[in-house]
């Protein structure tokens, strides 16, 4: 039996397809969100792929910003619990879950069993987030995959500390103008979105293990910040962006089974 | 028991900072009382009951100076402030914090070592005072409640109508009494009224010595510059029902006259314009802010910030310590605190005004642009906004304060060549 | 339509319409309005003169003008106020109440754009004295002295203990009402709720008292169903817009009790007795609890929270925090606590009165819902 998970959010579009609840036959991205033709663009790319055709799922679930627009969903189900389904499937051990995505920023606790205790989402403004992370890679003329390899090579981390994105952009430029390494103000920046990060993590009471997903896990300098500022290992989900559609298409397998609460 | 008497000024405000700090600290450690205080609170009754006391804003101002504020501002941030509120609040929230773990835990956590500011003991007491704000209220509030410690209130209500009324300063004065009481049962032993009226005497006698230094600034060229004011400020907050504070600005306005008799003047080089500051310092970034001015031939001669220390009243008459304490220019009507504006800029000789959007406080920001207009089409001096915070660095660019203080710059030469001066 | 379905639909359409409730108030009584910013000003002395209070509570529109006078970092409901001042929405108003309980009011009342006049006083906030009453009884002395002298009447003790009476009796029923409705939450939802509470605010009272009162007997004549939805407390200033309250609804939440600003705070608590109105309403405001705008040394809020979660058998409460609103920002981190402590749950969403896009808030109610 076959179930789908399809997570459409700000930035990108994720569809994931399960059969029997454990084996991932497709997990395809596609880097446009909500509003654009990603959504159906990723859905056909994931059928194709698996050779697979619509009527062929059992059940589908729609998560994501724009879970509401997926018309070929049965249901929907928020991101938080979805991320939360996803990453446990992957990582049984995990206790927090930090997810960064293109314009939101989710701390997750869990229970022992994987069920959702306690969440805190980012406010207002777009710091910390993958968009915030999008403008810097503008500013800087570097591309958000090779940022990560920036950073390793940073000798001295510089301080991106702006909570305006706006600020921060121009804190960014006037270091680059004052001759600061492009190794540095990355690391900064990865610092700084670590922090904002961690703020929500810390509130929701941080406990190993530490799992991060979302699009931004992928950049692996952030990764590093994070887990210098928790002081505490941090485990990449696999597949980071797609695992809140992972976990839509468990909870969509868990319905036709009815094992669900 | 130091030598004080050959220090310069300078040297005394840093000893005398220092001394205050070590006196809270030895006060705890023998068992002593020690009270935070909101920086514009009556000090009277604590001195009066020889309490320690430690201001909280002074000491947030510090860290901020000292590039510490980040670390203790995420602390916060983790407790759920948001960071939207009074980043002084928040630099002293997350320090308690922290002091409130080391006492719990007898470990000392990193951030609290690491931090650049003086160690300051946990309070057995706190008093507000709303003079200068309600995040105050607010504020003293958590604090009372996180350390489950007795809170004073003084509550001056905001003057919407200009003179203070007497049932106001009733109102307050039965406030102090009932502070005084307070008192008498958390130290457990009866208020002195001779002591008293010492510390009041103490209280004018220091503040006289600084309003007499904020009045050097009216010569042109001036032997100070507004920001040392910013720097002086510690001690009329934390010492001026001390002689701390009376020694160390008698020896500074001093010092300043004579700089003045011997034609020493502030600003190295020509003075060539002089601007109002209104609004608090932005610590984290005073350097840039000061150097900024300076580069453009700027010196700060007016601030109003420094005279919500002008506590003079008649020792003995409550009415008028309760008057004193009420009529700070941001507890009043608009009128009142153009009024108080429109003086410190005339008395400053100022070219322009320099206005901080101060993401921290509300009260000081929110009345800017009418403040802004208003003294405008009175003086037809020019003026800047620039958005900036007293202590999170995060919310200040420099970028931005370069820029805006440059056009004010040009805008101040223009006129002063007779160019333009609408 | 039933009774019942008839008397909802009024109340809504005047609490979406105040501007058609005043030109109505000035058909009837031949007598204008005065309008009353937020927080806790004395409506009772606009009543004893025989005008219509109406509360000024701004509302969900974009911010431009404004923009001009107010940093981006002043509270949202106030951002729509002057808005709305800018644009002349208060100018058939006869005179403006205007309390200052927080720094940003006490800038807001220097620096009003519309035409009318504006009666600013302050609330003492060392509260519990008894020196507090006797200042607050003199404030309202001068605000009936201005009104009387704008509004050209004289505003007897006789009349303002009428309106007092009026008053209390509102509020005795509204508590009945909040309670009545947290049983039939198939027929009152939020939304519903709301418009019910919020066209106090426009109404002559003894008016609004009579259709809420009716309201309840009509509710109370019916069984009492199972509810399979999540029941909450709301706390903050106010839930707005009303898409805020539909997603609630959506995810099948129904609200049993609120700690609102715009809602129970006013009617909590009633007026005491004694012999000089003014100085009974003073007292209203020694007596008054749990609300971030009256200074507490106790700070009561988080355990009077948790005394509502218990009584009214909520399973969660729901955090409207209102956007850049300093007196609420620093309660939330003591009740949080309080409330992890208590065991119980909450979920915190951001009350923006300019946005239109509600997905954040969309995600964290539907997650809310599925972890309860």
């Amino acid at each position: 039996m076959f179930t789908m998970g399809i997570d459409i959010g700000s930035s990108s579009s994720k569809v994931v397809i399960l059969e029997d609840g454990l084996n991932i036959i497709a997990a395809e991205v596609i880097q446009i969100g909500t509003g654009s033709t990603g959504p159906k663009r990723v859905l056909d790319e994931a059928l194709s792929k698996s050779g697979l055709k619509l009527q062929d799922m059992a059940k589908i679930i729609a998560t994501g910003y724009g879970r509401s627009s997926v018309e070929e969903s049965h249901k929907q189900i928020s991101e938080i619990s979805c991320q939360a389904k996803g990453v446990f499937f992957l990582v049984p051990s995990a206790k927090t879950i930090i997810d960064i995505g293109g314009q939101d920023v989710k701390a997750i606790k869990l229970d022992s069993k994987g069920c959702v205790k306690q969440f805190f989402m980012n406010d207002k403004c777009a710091a910390g987030t993958g968009r915030f992370l999008d403008v810097m890679s503008r500013v800087l003329e570097v591309s958000l995959n090779e940022m990560a390899e920036y950073d390793s090579r940073a000798t001295e981390p510089a301080t991106v500390s702006s909570t305006c994105t706006v600020f921060a952009e121009s804190e960014v430029i006037s270091q680059l103008a004052n001759g600061v390494a492009k190794e540095n103000i990355i690391a900064g920046v990865h610092q700084s979105v670590a922090s904002k990060a961690c703020g929500l993590a810390y509130r929701c009471g941080v406990e190993e293990d530490i799992v991060m997903c979302g699009g931004v896990a992928k950049d692996l300098g952030v990764v590093r910040a994070i887990s210098k500022e928790l002081k505490k290992p941090v485990i990449v989900a696999p597949n980071p962006q797609t695992t809140a559609a992972l976990g839509a298409a468990i909870f969509a397998f868990d319905e036709v089974i009815g094992a669900n609460k | 028991m130091t030598d004080t008497s050959n220090m310069s000024a300078k040297e005394l405000l840093g000893f005398y900072q220092e001394e205050l700090y070590e006196e809270a600290r030895r006060a705890k450690k023998e068992g002593k009382l020690v009270c935070w205080s909101a920086s514009v609170a009556p000090s009277e009754f604590c001195v009066t009951m020889d309490i320690a006391m430690i201001y909280p804003e002074t000491h947030a101002a510090g860290i901020g100076a000292r590039k510490g504020a980040l670390d203790v501002l995420e602390v916060a941030d983790e407790k759920g402030y948001n960071v939207d509120t009074c980043s002084y609040a928040r630099v002293n929230m997350g320090y308690m914090e922290l002091l409130k773990q080391e006492a719990l835990t007898g470990k000392t956590p990193e951030k609290l070592e690491k931090s650049p500011a003086a160690r300051i003991p946990l309070p057995d007491l706190v008093i507000t005072c709303n003079n200068i704000c309600n995040t105050l209220l607010k504020w003293y509030e958590n604090l009372a409640v996180e350390l489950n410690i007795p809170l004073i209130i003084i509550d001056v209500p905001f003057n919407h109508t200009m003179p203070i009324p007497q049932y106001s300063k009733d109102y307050i004065a039965e406030q102090f009494k009932n502070a005084i009481s307070q008192l008498e049962e958390i130290c457990g032993k009866k208020f002195d009224y001779d002591k008293f009226l010492k510390v009041q005497e103490q209280t004018q006698r220091s503040v006289a010595q600084w309003n007499r230094i904020a009045s050097l600034s009216s010569h042109k060229p001036s032997p100070l510059n507004g920001f040392d004011l910013f720097n002086y400020m510690a001690l009329i907050v934390c010492a001026r029902s001390r002689d701390y504070a009376e020694i160390t600005f008698k020896k500074f306005a001093d010092e300043l006259e004579e700089n003045l008799k011997n034609g020493i003047y502030a600003f190295k080089g020509n003075e060539q314009k002089r601007v109002t500051w209104e609004g608090i310092a932005v610590w984290p970034h005073l350097g840039h802010t000061f150097k900024g001015l300076k580069n453009l031939g700027n010196i700060m001669t007016g601030s109003a910030y420094p005279g919500l220390w002008n506590l003079s009243y008649t020792p003995g008459d409550m009415s008028s310590m309760a008057e004193a304490y009420t009529r700070i220019y941001i507890n009043t009507c608009l009128d009142n605190k153009v009024k108080v504006l429109s003086d410190i800029i005339s008395g400053g000789k100022c070219d322009g005004v320099i206005y901080h959007q101060n993401r921290s406080c509300k009260l000081m920001s929110f009345l800017n642009v009418e403040t802004a207009d208003i003294l405008q089409k009175g003086n037809h001096l020019p003026y800047v906004s620039f958005d900036g915070d007293q202590t999170d660095p995060r919310n200040f660019s420099p970028a931005q304060f370069d820029t805006r203080i440059q056009a004010l710059d040009e805008m101040m030469k223009q006129n002063k060549e007779g160019v333009s001066n609408e | 339509m039933s009774r019942i379905e008839t008397i909802i639909s009024e109340l809504s359409s005047i609490s979406n319409n105040p501007k058609k409730a005043m030109e109505d108030y000035k058909k009837e009584t031949g007598k204008g309005a005065v309008g009353v910013m937020p927080y806790y000003a004395p409506e009772e002395i606009i009543h004893a003169a025989g005008l219509l209070p109406v509360g000024i509570w701004g509302g969900q529109k974009s911010i431009s003008k404004a923009r001009a006078f107010l940093p981006p970092f002043a509270c949202s409901i106030m951002q729509s106020v002057m808005e709305m001042q800018l644009e002349g929405v208060y100018d058939n108003l006869e005179a403006i109440l205007f309390p200052v309980p927080c720094d940003t009011l006490k800038c807001l009342s220097q620096k009003w754009k519309g035409t009318s006049p504006v009666i600013v006083f302050t609330h003492p906030q060392n509260r519990k004295l008894e020196a507090a009453n006797k200042f607050l009884a003199e404030e309202y002395r001068l605000v009936r002295e201005k009104l009387e002298r704008i509004l050209d009447v004289k505003i007897t003790d006789e009349a303002l203990t009428k309106s007092i009476d009026i008053y209390n009796e509102n509020r005795k029923v509204m508590r009945e009402f909040v309670d009545i409705a947290a049983a039939y939450p198939q027929i009152i939802d939020p939304i519903k709720r709301h418009a019910i509470i919020k066209a106090r605010s426009f109404m002559e009272k003894s008016k609004h008292t009579a259709m809420v009162k009716e309201l309840n007997s009509e509710l109370k004549s019916l069984p009492v169903e199972d509810f399979t939805g999540k029941r909450v407390v709301l706390t903050g200033i106010m839930a707005e817009p009303n898409e805020v309250l539909e997603i609630l609804k959506e995810n099948g939440f129904a609200v049993v009790a609120d700690d609102l600003a715009q809602e129970s705070r006013q009617f909590r608590n009633d007026v005491p007795l004694g012999p000089d109105p003014l100085y009974r309403l003073a007292k209203w405001w020694q007596e008054f609890d749990g609300c971030s705008l009256a200074t507490d040394a106790k700070k009561s809020r988080g355990p009077m929270l948790i005394d509502t979660v218990k009584s009214s058998k909520a399973d969660a409460v729901v955090v409207c925090m209102m956007k850049f609103c300093d007196p609420e920002e620093f309660d939330y981190p003591i009740y949080y606590r309080q409330f992890e402590e208590a065991g119980i749950k909450s979920l915190f969403i951001e009350i923006d009165l300019e946005t239109t896009s509600f997905e954040q808030t969309k995600t964290r109610v539907q997650s809310f819902s599925e972890m309860l």
